[in-house]
């Protein structure tokens, strides 16, 4: 093989190696993500977006497989700038993976835009820019609509929740949720949104484990639905798998633990008070005001009475997803 | 439960059942996802404590008749489907807990319950935890799929709640456990319940108030609601419950049948024909209503012969 031959041949297997972007890098996924891909043969470059400065624990990678770069995907400019950056086009960047998203209901305009609008900019974005192959978009089970007489286990096509009086967080994630949905017709990017169920662990910006950390917890009366939890090895493993393998597509994503709500409780040690339906609002604000929750009741009302479990057969059948994370409480 | 709970109601449904029949229910298995449960939120547990006290609803109370327990496979799926009546679902879990006492290896009935059940706080709770399950198509599809049995009442509400003076003449059966059953090949087996009408009987229907709580009816009966809750205590009357010989309507026709609603509307006809007529048969072999004192005519009879 000639010099040249072998150049060429050099350039086209670094090439074929997957380059990625991730925002939201500093959360507990984006962290655990990194530092997981980082000893994947088939990851390139891990080009890192988030809107702090580069934090502690991103500071002894190695700088040829991982580049930090504070950034608010908000703003137009710093957006545009970032993609058209040097460090960007060197990175040869085929593959986002868009993790910031404001994981809980904090009212305000910010996360609204962060949610809705930073989804779309940045989907719009990776499309209009050459090289880009493939968008991953970690949705949640939130989006379905919650019924009594749902199926117990919903699919991909279960309904959404369109109602017009849910939080403005649920339409924020079934809004940018949509937008994914809506952009799979382009030819350019290979769009996979993973609805995952309920992520539990350690620094997790998330409704069920605030809800755990709830100090009682409160539950709805009369009620004691099935939830699913989802293990941050599960996360890592689908976000992996979608990145991996040439798919397109809604994936649900659900962990190995499932059991009604107050089984969850009790194994964390929780001290459960059941109150009416009427009351709990009304004292979770109370809850909020004293310190003793992050949890908001008004996002769950739902999800507090009527079991809605993810069937994950398409990501077990399309992406080879099996679940393998145990809670430990 | 938690364990402490689980260890104390397996000790009452130990003292309530005899000791073979203890071993015998707790050889039940339930599809468990690791915490005690199945998708469904049946927990085991839960089902043999509210077997062991239906046990003596269905012994001492209704005094149970039964026959045609050859027609329910032992293993593999099947639908039974049964006539309703009697304002509440009391016949539901006689077939349960019957199908459970009468089979030599015991199998949990899953009964589909209306969907109205699922809004009711603790009911909803109770439902799941003794495995039965909202009528979703897709959780029927699912239990089927793997190898569970059962019961639908095509009836629906519109059984349960229909005037006394329409009694035994079953209303027009819903369509949807046919096309499950052509669509998943599984066997249907016909229940005839007979007994459960005269439990509770309906007077009359107070609508604008069942509109007002969400519930399909609100029942006047001869006992509800002069004594409040207690109204609700049905009346001792003798269930005969019959199961008939398993339809196969899948080996006949096929799965793509479900585009044709006509079939799918005569299949159902004919299984509410079949039902009818073996609620009928019941009737005219019936000699009374509470079948107090049976016993006895028995023995005159057996006596002079």
């Amino acid at each position: 093989m000639t010099a040249k031959a072998r150049r060429t041949d050099g350039r086209r297997k670094r090439s074929a190696k997957t380059n990625i972007l991730i925002t939201g890098v500093t959360t507990s996924i984006g962290r655990n993500l990194v530092n997981h891909l980082l000893n994947d043969p088939r990851v390139g470059v891990i080009f890192g977006v988030a809107r702090s400065d580069k934090p502690y624990y991103f500071m002894d990678l190695p700088p040829n497989k991982f580049v930090y770069r504070s950034s608010d995907i908000l703003k137009y400019r710093e957006l545009k700038n970032l993609f058209l950056s040097k460090t960007f086009r060197n990175a040869k960047i085929n593959t986002v993976i868009h993790l910031a998203f404001q994981n809980r209901p904090i009212p305000g305009e910010d996360t609204h835009r962060l949610n809705v609008e930073g989804t779309r900019d940045l989907l719009g974005k990776c499309i209009e820019t050459p090289g880009i192959t493939k968008f991953i978009f970690k949705s949640s089970d939130v989006v379905y609509k919650l019924l009594p007489h749902n199926p117990t286990m919903l699919d991909e096509n279960a309904d959404l929740n369109f109602d017009p009086n849910a939080d403005q967080w649920i339409k924020d994630r079934v809004d940018a949720d949509m937008i994914c949905r809506a952009f799979m017709d382009n030819r350019k990017v290979n769009i996979v949104i993973l609805r995952m169920s309920n992520i539990i662990g350690r620094n997790i910006d998330g409704q069920l484990n605030a809800y755990f950390d709830s100090k009682p917890l409160l539950k709805t009366a009369g009620f004691n639905p099935m939830v699913n939890l989802l293990h941050m090895k599960d996360v890592i493993q689908a976000i992996t798998l979608a990145l991996m393998k040439d798919v397109q597509g809604i994936y649900n994503i659900a962990g190995l633990d499932t059991a009604p709500i107050t089984t969850f409780a009790q194994l964390n040690g929780s001290t459960v008070l059941s109150l009416p339906e009427q009351l709990l609002a009304p004292v979770n604000w109370l809850q909020r005001k004293l310190g003793l929750t992050h949890y908001y009741y008004s996002v769950d009302k739902e999800r507090q009475k009527y079991t809605a479990l993810l069937d994950i057969s398409k990501a077990r059948r399309e992406l080879g997803y099996r679940p393998l994370g145990r809670i430990e409480f | 439960m938690n364990r402490y709970q689980r260890e104390k109601a397996l000790a009452l449904a130990r003292r309530l059942l005899p000791p073979e029949e203890f071993e015998r229910v707790m050889s039940i298995e339930i599809n468990d996802l690791g915490f005690g449960f199945d998708q469904f939120g049946m927990e085991k547990e839960s089902a043999i404590i509210a077997y062991s006290l239906a046990r003596y609803v269905h012994k001492y109370w209704f005094r149970v008749e039964s026959d045609g327990h050859d027609n329910i496979p032992l293993k593999g799926p099947a639908i039974l489907a049964s006539n309703h009546s009697g304002v509440l679902p009391i016949d539901a879990v006689m077939v349960c807990v019957d199908v459970a006492i009468k089979l030599a290896k015991p199998r949990v009935v899953r009964a589909v319950v209306d969907n109205f059940a699922g809004f009711l706080p603790w009911v909803n709770v109770f439902f799941y935890r003794v495995g039965q399950v909202v009528g979703a198509r897709r959780n029927f599809i699912d239990l089927l799929h793997s190898g569970e049995i059962c019961a639908v009442f095509p009836e629906g509400t519109r059984g349960i709640g229909k005037p006394f003076s329409q009694r035994y003449n079953l209303v027009k059966f819903n369509v949807g456990f046919i096309e499950l059953s052509l669509t998943t090949k599984t066997p249907i087996v016909p229940v005839a319940v007979v007994g459960a009408e005269e439990q509770a009987p309906m007077l009359g229907n107070l609508k604008p108030l069942a509109r007002l709580l969400g519930f399909p009816y609100f029942p006047i009966t001869p006992l509800f609601p002069l004594l409040g809750p207690l109204g609700f205590i049905p009346l001792p009357t003798q269930y005969h419950i019959r199961f008939g010989e398993p339809i196969e309507f899948y080996r006949e026709y096929g799965p793509k049948t479900v585009n044709d609603p006509e079939a799918v509307r005569m299949l159902a006809d004919k299984v509410q024909l079949a039902i009818q007529d073996m609620v009928n048969q019941q009737l005219e072999s019936r000699s009374s209503v509470f079948g107090f004192g049976e016993d006895e005519q028995y023995d005159r009879q057996s006596a002079s012969n």
